[in-house]
């Protein structure tokens, strides 16, 4: 099979979330291959990980955030390309651990103090994931001193924080403050239901999107 | 005519002299424990601990001097247990995070974490694992996710209808106290008996459970909606099966004494979309919805009400084929909830109960002035030819200025005619 076969078969298992041979969704897929065999049979005949990533796993999540942006799919169906994607990048992940397969950077994502939601940090996190960016998930309830301890870890990195109510908010005004005081050139990236682009220029945050594929596209713009 | 006359005419879409009002009848149309105090200050009130009635969101309980002062025509019955498992008795004194005392029942059982949190028992009872964690810094629960290994290919129905039990003698009997004390008040009644919400995403995880079995993930259970649509279907036939007998049961017990049932608060919506297509909703939950509100609507006078954050407008009109008569919380600022087209589309077959003030932004950060000014609008549209309940969008929360609500409530008086 030639390289672009793989890569497009990859590309449409993860837009359509097909995880594994195993898997019966979507039901039209049932008993074929998923992006977890396809991405081990691509590396086997030496199709180049890096290629895999940018051209297969990078594609089919972009494909799926448009649709999602445009309302043609739901967060079911990100989450199941999410699952697709994450199969097959653990084939990637000794590539990604020898440096063979260089990322396009880090982005560190946590729900603010005092907000324990994470679906949607979680779908943002998956979509950046599959944008080709590496993806350190704080998890929820993160408070300012991790945050930061986390920041000086990685320098370069970009950070991406999200609100679920109103009563939490305000912690990410603080945390904004405190980040920008503290790592003044980091670029910070704000969602959420409640948060708007005013509130974003208010607080003094780099950029807000009301969906992930907006939060992709931002990062393409910066490397 | 009085609060339970005012409301049976605005359930039938008949123009009434005044809008019905609610604060704190269902889980979703509450006022947080910190609000209620403000307002008990603001308007002079005894100083003494407000009731935790629904501690997973800590809404508090909206008390007879509180009602007339804010002008509620309608009352919460809620149901036996708290979504912890545990019954409202043996109230006690609980200092908050935030440095209020309240008053919790006394199976509300808590310990911290080692980040400071504080983690709350199913039933009351600390020998399991917690099902729910409020952080130090907010102001409440959020359920912790205990998912055991399942079967992914074949999960078991049985350990997903665990919580879904016929109602028992105890019940019944609380059911008919409820009546005795408030079906004499003039106030309309609005019944949360519970079993009848279809995958309710606040309910999978199953924090009055001690130790749940099944799929409780979250995500789990989103992805079931294309893995496994049979399973939830099934899920949803025996839970509705159970639900209709119960509703029998409880119809024996509180007639037509109650006006609302409070029937499910499954979130459909997100700010800006939909968490399924409405071809979806019709195959996995209309049927199912639809038995539980055609045996409601053939045997009884209740209304029935349900609730969905977010951006529903593609649904409502299968909501309304569903059999639902009432939309709450009707969210203004979501993509394509525009408050003149859905009364205009939708305002003959559906009551809006909620949509009267957007709480994202406008109660929540600005002035007493825009509060108003919004209020006076929403009530404009959605008051036409009746079918409106003023409930502000979902719950009021704990940072609200106290002055928003006020200027809200005068706001509301003065079109009533009542300041």
């Amino acid at each position: 099979m030639m390289n672009s076969d793989f890569l497009e078969r990859i590309a449409y298992c993860v837009e359509y979330g097909k995880v594994s041979l195993q898997s019966p969704y979507p039901p039209d897929m049932k008993g074929q291959d998923g992006a977890d065999e396809i991405t081990r049979k691509a590396l086997d005949e030496g199709t180049a990980p890096g290629l895999i990533l940018s051209e297969g796993l990078v594609k089919g999540m972009e494909r799926i955030g448009v649709k999602f942006r445009a309302k043609q799919v739901f967060v079911p169906h990100v989450l199941m390309s999410a699952k697709a994607m994450n199969t097959a990048m653990e084939h990637l992940k000794p590539y990604f651990l020898s440096g063979a397969v260089q990322r396009k950077g880090t982005v560190l994502i946590g729900t603010v103090a005092g907000d324990l939601h994470d679906i949607g940090k979680n779908i943002v996190a998956m979509m950046i994931e599959g944008g080709g960016w590496e993806v350190i998930n704080l998890g929820v309830d993160v408070k300012d001193e991790e945050l930061i301890e986390e920041i000086n870890k990685h320098p370069g990195c970009i950070v991406a924080l999200s609100a679920l109510l109103t009563t939490t908010m305000v912690n990410m005004e603080n945390t904004v403050r405190k980040i920008k005081i503290n790592n003044p050139n980091t670029r910070i990236m704000i969602g959420g239901a409640p948060v708007t682009r005013e509130f974003c220029d208010e607080i003094g945050a780099d950029f807000y999107s009301p969906d992930p594929q907006g939060v992709v596209e931002y990062l393409k713009t910066i490397i | 005519m009085n609060s339970k006359e005012r409301l049976k005419a605005t359930l039938a879409h008949q123009q009434g002299s005044r809008i019905v009002i609610d604060f704190g009848s269902a889980p979703v149309t509450g006022i947080h424990v910190l609000m209620l105090e403000k307002l008990r200050d603001y308007y002079g009130l005894e100083k003494r601990p407000v009731k935790v009635t629904e501690p997973y969101q800590m809404l508090g309980e909206v008390d007879e001097e509180l009602r007339e002062l804010l002008c509620v025509d309608v009352i919460g019955l809620l149901s036996r247990t708290t979504i912890f498992g545990f019954e409202n008795k043996n109230w006690k004194e609980f200092r908050t995070f935030w440095g209020q005392e309240v008053l919790v029942p006394g199976d509300f059982m808590t310990t911290l974490d080692e980040r400071g949190d504080l983690l709350i028992y199913p039933e009351g009872d600390p020998s399991v694992s917690p099902s729910a964690k409020m952080p130090a810094s907010g102001f409440f629960f959020d359920a912790i996710i205990r998912q055991d290994p399942f079967n992914e290919e074949n999960p078991s129905i049985e350990d997903n209808l665990e919580e879904f039990k016929p109602v028992t003698d105890k019940d019944l009997s609380y059911w008919a106290e409820q009546i005795r004390v408030h079906g004499s008040t003039g106030k309309g009644l609005v019944a949360n008996f519970g079993g009848t919400a279809l995958g309710d995403i606040a309910l999978v995880p199953a924090t009055f459970l001690k130790h749940p079995k099944g799929i409780r993930d979250i995500q789990e259970w989103y992805m079931s909606s294309l893995t496994r649509p049979d399973f939830l279907k099934e899920i949803f036939d025996r839970q509705s099966d159970v639900a209709v007998e119960n509703l029998k049961k409880l119809y024996a017990v509180v007639g037509d004494a109650i006006d609302v049932v409070y029937m499910c608060g499954n979130d459909f919506g997100t700010q800006q979309s939909t968490f399924c297509d409405p071809d979806t909703f019709r195959e996995i939950y209309l049927p199912y919805y639809r038995k539980m509100n055609d045996w409601i609507h053939s045997h009884t006078t209740w209304k029935t009400f349900k609730h969905s954050c977010g951006a529903v407008e593609t649904l409502i009109s299968s909501f309304i084929d569903a059999g639902f008569d009432i939309l709450n919380p009707v969210q203004i600022n979501a993509t394509g909830m525009d408050p003149e087209y859905l009364k205009r589309k939708y305002g003959d077959q559906l009551v809006f109960w909620g949509g009267g003030v957007d709480t994202q932004k406008v109660l929540a950060f600005g002035t007493p002035g825009e509060v108003s000014d919004q209020v006076r609008r929403m009530c404009g549209i959605f008051s036409k030819n009746g079918g409106f309940v003023f409930n502000t969008v979902h719950n009021i929360q704990a940072n609200v200025p106290v002055e928003n609500v006020v200027a809200m409530i005068d706001t509301l008086k003065k079109i009533n005619g009542e300041a």
